[in-house]
């Protein structure tokens, strides 16, 4: 591949603005153990890079995969953004960031890429072989590791480079009473193969977790007091209110946080943070512009503190990048992504809360919903649930489903646990981000709640 | 340069010969460009040129899989050889017939669109379009994306196909502000040759949304449903597709489970997985395993005929694969799926399917939700009209509309308006054309 500070000094000759060269070298393994066999097996790996130009207001972006045509690449790129620029008014900018030098390689004990395929294997199926087959009629075991090896080269200095590992580990099962119900967890992180220890816990959380649904009722509806337990109330943030705390869509008039930053948005004793440097699965050193990765303290004790920002989102809404660039990978440029986003725990006992409700809901994990950002809306499936009656959990509930309105259920909560836990997904916002969300248990003094939608 | 992934392809399947091994060799080179809008005006533009190779090999009747870029295939090979032992053994048959019937899917002139950086330019004609109609409306989202590609298919049976394809995909966004929220309506247009009118498409939303803006009295119960193709495109999608896939059948997950030669729908309908239709933007010569493309019928005078099946499946199932191998891109192996769904009835005109008191559904919300196994639905409806005496009303705030798809299927009524809709489902891409069709059998109900 040529020099990228070449390639870029040529296309700050022919009049760009900004340019950025970012390289990467993945390798991928992945394994899926359906009902005792090997459903799908797979490994291999690619390398490729993408060259982003900032010419007047007009952006071009090309990615190749072909490291021998980066230059050609480049020519598109430019003439892209020229096109851009002739039709576009908006003006656009870079807010400043400091310029980086680093070499940086996460941490991690063992090197996946180092482990046998047959440990991998064993793993899936220790832990299929430790799911209780009595009330199951199917499983899923998941395996899955990325290496990408990063080089983010800027026309204003700065060199990074990193290598990022990541590890998860999935389980879906399914069982059959009069319904048809599923249960789902998954386990991973930033880091190795010691990650995949975790997957050991996660058998027994999943098959109680099946074990009730069989068992349980359809719920009540109305309007309810509503407990969402770590994993539930980590999504709840994520979705609900961490979407509309991205930069990107502020900027552009489509989240309900917008113009709301100093005021109260949540109930004393808020505090959610999206954080990078948090060992979770969506830790990165660096994002995909190279500017460093930062906590970002979004809700401060309720009050609206910081937004989830790139580096053309920060100029937008005159605030300062806070590392909130990411790419799924060469092929496209980087959004304003979330990283590990926690809503921090508070210092009441889970079974206070249960004692505050009368009659109310507890929820747990989420199995997918949907939100509206520039409204501020939105709607959530729980995988598993219980009726509370007089301050105690009475039956398990199936088919849980809560919508309402992002602001007012987050002033709406009055009660925060002291425990904490946080979990891994994949969020997706027209590219797939690795994310953790996390938190403890949170009371909802008041949510719609009815039978899944 | 597809010169260069004929070359990959064929040094790939050197390498698995020269080991005494069978195996396919699949590979891809894409290029493609996407321009974004926002705010009323074009955003940003980007594009991508991809290349890789898919190597699935077959060692002691065991399947391994690897991918790599051109110039690492040994390491591919390798990859796939380590891996095919710790698979199952499956009786897996690499298809040898090379007629492959001439389907066009290629347009020279999105070549140029991509290679003279000709996307703003249509993009801009999305928002024009969409500018025209009221001076309060503004396209907030949507873009477009462009691409061209070559696929590659050559297996150790001496099998060796090679086909070019294009697709363009545009869609914008619309909307009104009001006090709370906005009025929004969407418009789209897919097509794999370069005859969409872009221009129209922005029309076509803006006009949606200009018709939304009085609104009409609740509707609740059981009254006739007229819904869009892109509409029940989402519905099929999610709550009907994958009951008709060999894999879902035969582990159960189907309502169609032992219903072949049954009626199951109205003796009109006509559906049909038919990659073969020129210029349908789920066709192609070939499917990524390298079996020839046929019309599949699934549903013919409302008697259940097939499912779909790729090799693996097949070889399952002990069926014939009906060419419905489709990976989501080289580092991925093929999966069932279906190609170019076809929906086609009676054909009224669709005036006449208006109902005297009903609802128009333009889009829905949350079809994801849908079961897929009972085909149980109840979604979200947005632009929603309300109709009366054959006739538009005003929209409706807050309806749902819930049922039941295979039961819907008895007793559809379609439109004569076939346009191509497309569905991105997970890594998926789902392809259907379809008219505008009314269902008889929903229930309508306030939010
Ligand atoms: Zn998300």
């Amino acid at each position: 591949m040529i020099d990228p500070n070449r390639l870029m000094e040529d296309l700050l000759d022919k009049g760009a603005e900004y340019c950025d060269i970012r390289k990467e070298e993945w390798d991928r393994m992945s394994v899926t153990l359906k009902d005792g066999e090997i459903d799908k097996i797979s490994q291999g790996g690619e390398e490729g890079a993408i060259v982003r130009v900032l010419y007047k207001n007009g952006w071009g972006c090309v990615g190749t995969s072909n490291l021998d045509d980066i230059k050609e690449a480049s020519e598109r790129a430019l003439s892209m953004a020229k096109s851009s620029d002739e039709f576009k008014n908006e003006e656009t900018g870079l807010a400043e960031t400091e310029i980086q030098k680093d070499d940086v390689k996460m941490p991690m004990d063992e090197n996946p890429l180092d482990v046998d395929t047959e440990e991998k294997i064993s793993l899936v199926r220790d832990l299929e072989d430790k799911i209780n087959r009595d009330f199951v009629s199917s499983t899923e075991v998941r395996y899955g590791e990325t290496v990408v090896e990063k080089e983010i080269t800027t026309s204003e200095g700065t060199q990074v480079m990193m290598e990022i590992p990541r590890v998860i580990t999935y389980l879906i099962i399914t069982g059959e009473s009069d319904t048809i119900q599923r249960a789902t967890e998954g386990a991973g992180g930033t880091g190795g193969y010691e990650l995949t220890e975790k997957a050991y816990e996660k058998v027994d959380v999943v098959t109680e977790r099946l074990k009730k649904l069989l068992e349980a009722d359809t719920p009540p509806s109305g309007s309810l007091p509503l407990i969402m337990d770590p994993s539930l109330a980590g999504v709840f943030v994520h979705e609900a209110f961490g979407h509309a705390a991205e930069g990107d869509l502020l900027s552009s008039g489509n989240s309900c946080l917008k113009g709301k930053l100093g005021e109260k948005v949540a109930a004393d004793g808020v505090n959610i943070k999206d954080d990078p440097t948090f060992k979770g699965y969506g830790q990165f050193p660096y994002d995909d512009e190279g500017t460093k990765a930062k906590n970002r303290v979004l809700v401060k004790d309720g009050v609206l503190n910081d937004f989830i920002l790139d580096r053309e989102s920060a100029w937008k809404l005159d605030m300062e990048p806070n590392g909130g660039a990411r790419a799924e990978d060469f092929r496209v440029k980087p959004l304003v992504r979330m990283s590990n986003t926690i809503i921090e725990p508070g210092d009441l006992k889970f079974e206070e809360l249960i004692e505050k409700v009368d009659k109310g809901i507890y929820a747990k994990s989420s199995s997918g919903g949907q939100v509206s950002t520039a409204e501020g809306t939105f709607q959530f499936n729980a995988q598993e649930g219980y009726l509370i009656e007089d301050g105690e959990i009475v039956k398990p509930l199936r088919d849980v489903s809560f919508n309402g309105f992002t602001l007012e259920t987050l002033q709406n909560i009055t009660g925060i646990s002291d425990d904490f836990e946080a979990g891994i997904g994949h969020c997706g916002k027209g590219q797939t981000a690795s994310v953790s969300h996390g938190g403890p248990h949170m009371l909802i003094s008041d949510v719609t709640v009815g039978g899944r939608e | 340069m597809s010169d260069q992934i004929v070359e990959s392809v064929k040094t790939a399947i050197e390498e698995i010969d020269k080991r005494g091994l069978k195996g396919d060799v699949y590979a891809l080179k894409e290029k493609a460009i996407g321009h974004s809008i926002k705010k009323g005006e074009l955003s940003e533009s980007s594009g991508y040129d991809d290349i890789g190779l898919g190597i699935r090999v077959i060692k002691d009747d065991k399947i391994g899989f690897g991918y790599c870029v051109p110039g690492k295939e040994e390491k591919g090979v390798k990859h796939a050889i380590e891996l095919s032992d710790f698979s199952e053994r499956l009786d897996l048959e690499l298809p040898s017939e090379k007629d492959t019937p001439g389907v066009e899917v290629y347009d020279e002139k999105v070549r140029d669109v991509i290679e003279d950086s000709e996307g703003a330019e249509l993009t801009q004609k999305m928002i024009d379009g969409s500018s025209s109609v009221a001076d309060d409306i503004t396209p907030t989202r949507g873009g477009l994306n462009v691409s061209m590609g070559t696929r590659v298919i050559g297996n150790t049976e001496g099998l060796f196909l090679k086909e070019k394809g294009s697709s363009i995909f545009g869609s914008v966004t619309v909307s009104i502000p009001q006090e709370e929220t906005s009025l929004q309506a969407t418009e789209i247009g897919v097509d794999c040759k370069l005859d969409l009118d872009f221009e129209e498409i922005g029309g076509k939303a803006a006009n949606k949304v200009d018709s939304i803006r009085s609104s009409s009295e609740r509707l609740s119960g059981d009254h006739p449903v007229v819904i869009s193709p892109y509409a029940i495109t989402q519905l099929i999608g999610f709550g009907l597709i994958p009951a008709i896939n060999g894999e879902n059948v035969r582990k159960g997950k189907s309502v169609y489970q032992g219903k072949i030669g049954e009626k199951v729908a109205s003796e009109d309908l006509l559906m049909k997985d038919d990659p073969t239709v020129d210029w349908g933007v789920g066709s192609g010569a070939f499917d990524d395993e390298g079996v020839i493309s046929k019309d599949t019928p699934i549903i013919s005078d409302g008697i259940l005929k097939n499912f779909i099946y790729d090799l693996k499946e097949s070889a399952k199932d002990e069926k014939e694969s009906t060419g419905n191998g489709v990976r989501s891109g080289f580092k991925s192996l093929p999966e069932t799926t279906h190609r170019n769904i076809v929906l086609e009835g009676e054909g009224k005109d669709r005036d006449d399917l208006m109902p005297d008191k009903g609802i128009y559904v333009d889009n829905v919300l949350g079809a994801h939700t849908a079961n897929p196994v009972s085909g149980d639905f109840s979604v979200v409806t947005n632009p929603v009209w309300r109709v009366e005496d054959g006739e538009r009303k005003g929209r409706i705030d807050g309806l749902m509309i819930s049922g039941n798809l295979p039961e819907i299927l008895k007793s559809i009524e379609l439109a004569d308006d076939r346009k191509k809709c497309f569905l991105q489902i997970g890594s998926r891409r789902l392809i259907i054309e379809t008219p505008t069709v009314r269902l008889n059998d929903v229930t309508i109900s306030g939010k």
